[in-house]
């Protein structure tokens, strides 16, 4: 069986806990009023383990341990917090105390992370956003080159049809999912023939920015969530724009 | 001094005292923890937002009574009637009276507290089989549901058998039931501060936490 460090998980979970989580891992009456509010408990036939309240019953179990879980435990967390909610927040606008549970699974989702244990795509895409800034590892050269060509191709049909990179002084800094210029090229000339048609003053960068998923959100990866979301500010006030558009 | 005065004045202040300052504590606590770890609820602070959310789950006007209009109206009935029996019961406001505080205030006529103790207690059977029967609350659960359940509706119960003498056929009961309600009562003020039993006063801070984020976002607070 593989040992997990209780002073790390205690230490992560103590230092994130504050007189919110506290007072909702200590009041839930288990009352039972969150049960049909979820989707997860209705689409399994209103299987008991499918209440919110039961599944956040982890934290206070790992407190009252002191970290002292292993591996297949962490497991078991996992597949409830990954597979079992998907944080939509439903249930605590039915919790007479108004308990985030959403909140509480996130908690664990970041406890996770920090024992290195999330969905695969996720590790990747973290890793793509640190070092390319990006969730696809999308290069700078290659994101400027997609747009240059998405640019030529839809000029073919819309003569006089520009993309604007780097324009600084635009209304809008126009952001994509990383997706797009990966796989969906199309989308992008899509918005550029709309934009082109309508007169929309925006513009693209050709620094990291221009992906506005965040897919470390997802994993409570605060601190590359955060990195994520600075780059595009960063990047909008370079470009002195006053709107930063987000694709569909 | 012997166990009954003991009971009946000694451990009477340490109970009201447990109850009050611990409450207090609990506020505070959560006050001096949230500065520093819960800024958010600060940055986006909103009275407008905190007391909606206080009007909208203290009255029965949410959405959680539309959704289970039984459990919920039960839940109302039954809070009510904790409060208003041991506040305004004629024998409680006698004793008062008689105390070095000589407080008096008009209380219900016991007939009104008899029902209300009746009703309360039915309804905290039925909480209690509906944790026993219902798989999905039998799941969730745990010891401290049940426990406190039976800590809350005891000095209910010890007091209606004290008023009507219902068990006095039992010797022993007869002879102590003032000391077993009083006992019940003292545990349960003791318990308060420690235990969920203190949502009566987290139920604010939670609920204002939650009503500020939620309303921020544009949803139902």
């Amino acid at each position: 069986m593989e040992e997990i460090n209780a002073q790390k998980v205690t230490d992560f979970l103590k230092t994130r806990i504050g007189a919110r989580f506290k007072t909702w891992m200590k009041i839930c009456t288990h009352c039972g009023m969150c049960a049909d509010t979820c989707h997860f408990y209705l689409a399994s036939g209103k299987d008991s383990k499918m209440i919110p309240s039961y599944k956040v019953r982890f934290l206070v179990d790992i407190l009252k341990k002191k970290g002292k879980v292993d591996k297949e435990y962490l497991d078991k967390v996992y597949s409830t917090v990954y597979h079992e909610c998907n944080m939509c927040r439903r249930c605590t606008q039915y919790c007479p105390f108004g308990i985030d549970i959403a909140l509480l699974i996130s908690l664990l989702r970041a406890m996770l992370f920090d024992q290195n244990i999330a969905p695969e795509g996720l590790l990747k895409a973290i890793e793509n956003y640190r070092e390319f800034g990006n969730q696809m590892a999308v290069t700078d050269e290659d994101w400027v080159d997609t747009i240059q060509w998405c640019e030529e191709e839809t000029a073919e049909e819309l003569v006089g049809l520009t993309i604007p990179i780097d324009k600084v002084g635009a209304k809008m800094l126009y952001t994509v999912n990383a997706r797009e210029p990966m796989f969906y090229p199309q989308d992008m000339m899509e918005v550029a023939k709309i934009f082109y048609v309508a007169g929309e003053d925006y513009t693209y960068s050709s620094k990291p920015g221009w992906d506005d998923t965040n897919l470390a959100m997802f994993c409570g990866d605060v601190k590359t969530a955060r990195t994520i979301v600075e780059n595009t500010f960063k990047r909008a006030e370079e470009l002195e724009v006053q709107q930063v558009g987000v694709t569909e | 001094m012997s166990f009954y005065s003991f009971v009946e004045g000694p451990l009477l202040w340490i109970a009201f005292l447990t109850f009050i300052i611990g409450s207090l504590l609990q506020a505070v606590l959560f006050f001096s923890v949230s500065r520093k770890k819960d800024k958010i609820v600060y940055e986006h602070f909103s009275l407008k937002y905190v007391l909606a959310s206080f009007f909208k789950w203290l009255l029965p006007i949410n959405r959680t009574v539309a959704k289970n209009p039984i459990f919920m109206v039960l839940g109302y009935i039954f809070h009510i009637c904790l409060i208003v029996v041991p506040i305004w019961l004629a024998g409680h406001i006698m004793l008062w009276e008689e105390s070095r505080f000589e407080w008096y205030w008009t209380p219900i006529p016991d007939s009104v507290a008899d029902w209300m103790t009746l009703i309360f207690l039915a309804i905290a059977v039925f909480f209690l089989l509906r944790r026993v029967i219902s798989p999905d609350i039998r799941l969730i659960s745990t010891f401290s549901d049940y426990f406190l359940l039976v800590i809350t509706a005891l000095p209910y119960a010890t007091g209606y058998f004290l008023m009507h003498g219902t068990l006095d056929n039992v010797a022993f009961l007869s002879e102590n039931m003032q000391l077993i309600h009083m006992l019940s009562g003292e545990l349960m003020l003791i318990l308060i501060p420690f235990t969920k039993l203190s949502h009566f006063v987290l139920f604010f801070f939670s609920r204002a936490s939650t009503g500020i984020e939620f309303g921020r976002r544009g949803y139902s607070v």
